[in-house]
């Protein structure tokens, strides 16, 4: 009995949380300011139907602040990421693009932050090398303007409002090696003759039992 | 064996033999103790262990259920090592929501088929080898998924390691062989629930294995290749010691396999046709597909659910998920001791409530874990959630065994089978296609649960009633002789082969509930086929 009102306390209490749980964190996607970082990507080949190599292939990323930006006092911190383009969202409720800024999920690969110097006026390139986790896919790279509290203001992608321009794919490695696939071999062959010799030598001992 | 007249589907006899309440002991006047056997617990006079000493290693009956359930839990680790590391596959694989829900139901349908093809191997050639064979054949299936290197390959891999499950067959035949059937029920029940746990310790160990590979340098697509070295060697661990620990039967290895030129006295066609006819058989089916089936879609969509919705670290959504699956260490014998406090005030039309009332229960825990937004209120749904599947499959094998008395092996067979049909089913209808996100996918399995309980109100029994009805007042029809006698024709009970059913009717009156209890003299364990 004490255990049912412990559960139906725990119960109530959790469901209070749950209602309570308020509306913080509604920082909007649409809410940031369009176009104030100009961001192109250049990956290092070029061409029809290249796929980019990871671990391997760089990216060389060139951005400035657009004439046209409104909240560059407010800029701390530049936050380079690679997202995913559309066609590598389909089917994959992980990578979806979500208004709410918490909850998206189609930018999850950081490829560079720091900090934001006003004095500088020119674009400023660096180069990235597709690090070895990136997973296979078409992609393309958006910068986020941060502020003091570490709040999105404004961004920049390489590509399009829709999506479709400069994108550019990826192939990831595979994980595999020699060494695992010959290490695998040598396992699955030992638990397979351990058996049989096992089974074989038992055989042989109740034989050689049975005879006596 | 668990029954000596070596009846096909016998050696399942005592798998699920819940004739009477949990017990952990046989006192002596009821089943005679040998007294010249040297054992370190005391036995029957097949040498059967009368007693159930939970943390003694002694050779060989607690030595067996020891091997035994480690075995099949080892297995339940393999089938769903790829749960936890699923939001780390999908990335190397390029996986789409199909690829992984195929590859779920995929994981739970080759041993539908395995499982009953087991226990034909199982009387070839003996529980332990039987196990053996299982454990150290499909060791190479585990370490394969190194090589994987698409959709197809992962499907595939996991259908090959799912096979792997009907060490369940082999564990609890191999128990019947050591323990008294009075106390099988508890033995097999406790086996079978920490055997399940390994789908709970998977999901904390892998993610764990996978985090120590990374930080000794590995890139995360390597990382969790080499990370199923450990469950691939856990299966060669576990079949050495099974085959130099173990052995067949009490007294030694291979002794009444020479015996076995015992023609089987019962006709495998008969003994099909009283499962297959029996209506009961298939409501059961379809129960436990929604208590064991949900249960094992949970093990294979949890993780990467908590890892998605909550954006938790992987190791984190692995400790949540591991406690689903780790409930089972008291909650499948919880849900067997509940129906047995049922049984002794209503009889058999307490057992079918509870069951109802508990996995219904469990069906709207499950609605709940959907639809709740926070993590403290998925953490606490979940785990009540865990709590009746799981009670309801302990719930579920209590009533199994008074459903036929001639089919029992076969019943249980199906049941089980059932259980991985159901895995499947859900898995596919909920979590394989992008029409539902997975938080949609549990509150309609949820749904379903309760829908899928309801068949139980219809299980009838003549001689105890139903959910709603009671007992039939027919002098003749209503009692326990009539239902298990009318499994054989004629010419059958001219040869007397229908004395274990009526005795096992006998020992039955007590489901018919308190007014029987109270007014029967013997003692419910009378002694019976030991």
């Amino acid at each position: 009995m004490a255990i049912k009102k412990l559960l139906f306390a725990s119960l109530l209490i959790c469901s209070m949380i749950q209602s309570s749980h308020g509306a913080t964190k509604e920082r909007l996607f649409t809410d940031l300011e369009k176009g104030s970082l100009e961001i192109t990507a250049t990956p290092s080949r070029t061409g029809e139907g290249v796929v980019l190599a990871a671990g391997i292939d760089k990216l060389s990323i060139t951005w400035k602040v657009s004439s046209t930006a409104t909240k560059e006092p407010e800029f701390k911190t530049i936050k380079v990421k690679l997202c995913y383009a559309p066609v590598s969202q389909v089917d994959r409720p992980w990578r979806k693009t979500h208004n709410e800024l918490f909850k998206d999920k189609s930018c999850p690969h950081k490829i560079s932050s720091f900090s934001y110097d006003p004095t500088v006026k020119t674009a400023q390139s660096f180069d990235y090398t597709l690090e070895r986790d990136i997973p296979t896919g078409t992609y393309y790279v958006r910068a986020y303007a941060v502020d003091a509290i570490d709040h999105e203001v404004a961004f920049g992608q390489s590509t399009n409002e829709a999506k479709t321009t400069n994108l550019f794919s990826v192939q990831a490695i595979s994980g595999r090696h020699k060494s695992l696939d010959i290490a695998s071999v040598c396992f699955s062959v030992f638990s397979v003759v351990a058996l049989v010799v096992f089974f074989v030598n038992e055989k042989r001992k109740a034989k050689i039992e049975q005879s006596r | 064996m668990g029954d000596p007249s070596g009846e096909p589907g016998s050696s399942m006899h005592g798998v699920t033999g819940r004739e009477q309440s949990f017990a952990f002991s046989v006192a002596s006047p009821i089943v005679p103790t040998d007294t010249t056997a040297k054992f370190d617990l005391p036995v029957d006079t097949e040498h059967k262990a009368k007693v159930f000493k939970l943390f003694s290693f002694a050779n060989p009956h607690m030595r067996t259920f020891h091997l035994s359930w480690i075995s099949f839990s080892t297995c339940f680790v393999s089938t769903f090592a790829a749960a936890p590391l699923v939001p780390i596959i999908r990335e190397n694989l390029n996986l789409t929501k199909q690829d992984i829900g195929n590859a779920g139901v995929a994981s739970v349908s080759g041993s539908i088929f395995s499982r009953l093809v087991m226990g034909a191997v199982c009387d070839l050639l003996g529980p332990r080898y039987g196990c053996a064979f299982l454990v150290m054949l499909s060791a190479p299936t585990v370490f394969s998924m190194s090589f994987v290197a698409d959709a197809g390959g992962f499907i595939t891999v996991r259908f090959m390691i799912g096979f792997c499950l009907a060490t369940f067959v082999s564990c609890q035949y191999w128990m019947s062989t050591m323990f008294n059937s009075q106390i099988i029920g508890l033995v097999n029940g406790t086996a079978a629930g920490w055997g399940n746990m390994g789908g709970g310790i998977t999901q904390l160990l892998m993610p764990v294995v996978y985090e120590i590979i990374r930080r000794c340098g590995a890139t995360a697509f390597t990382a969790w290749r080499l990370a199923f070295f450990v469950p691939g060697w856990l299966h060669i661990i576990m079949g050495i010691l099974v085959l130099t620990l173990g052995q067949d039967l009490p007294d030694g290895n291979r002794s009444a396999l020479e015996k076995k030129g015992e023609v089987a006295k019962d006709k495998f066609g008969k003994i099909m046709w009283y499962a297959v006819t029996n209506y009961r058989t298939w409501i059961f089916v379809l129960l436990y597909g929604y208590s064991m089936g949900v249960e094992l879609s949970t093990d294979n969509v949890i993780a990467e659910y908590f890892f998605d919705r909550f954006h938790l670290k992987l190791h984190t959504a692995g400790i949540i998920a591991a406690s689903f699956g780790m409930a089972n260490f008291f909650a499948r014998p919880a849900g067997g001791y509940a129906s047995d406090i049922a049984a002794t005030y209503f009889g058999m039309r307490g057992r079918l409530w509870a069951l109802w009332i508990i996995q219904t229960a469990g069906g709207l825990f499950c609605v709940w874990l959907g639809r709740a937004n926070t993590l403290v209120t998925a953490i606490v749904a979940m785990i009540l959630f865990s709590l009746g599947a799981q009670a309801a499959c302990g719930a579920t094998f209590a009533i199994v065994p008074f459903v036929s008395r001639r089919a029992l092996g076969i019943i249980s067979g199906l049941t089980g089978a059932g259980g991985n049909f159901g895995s499947g089913l859900t898995q596919l209808i909920f979590f394989s296609t992008s029409q539902f996100t997975t938080e949609q996918g549990l509150t309609w399995m949820g749904v379903m649960i309760v829908a899928c309980t309801l068949p139980v109100t219809l299980i009838h029994f003549p001689q105890w009633g139903s959910m709603f009805l009671p007992p039939s007042k027919d002098p003749v029809k209503g009692t326990e002789e009539h239902y298990y006698a009318s499994e054989w024709n004629e010419q059958e009970k001219q040869k007397n082969m229908h004395q274990g059913s009526l005795r096992f009717a006998e020992n039955s009156k007590s489901e018919g509930g308190r007014r029987v209890r109270s007014a029967a003299t013997p003692p419910e364990n009378t002694p019976n086929n030991v």
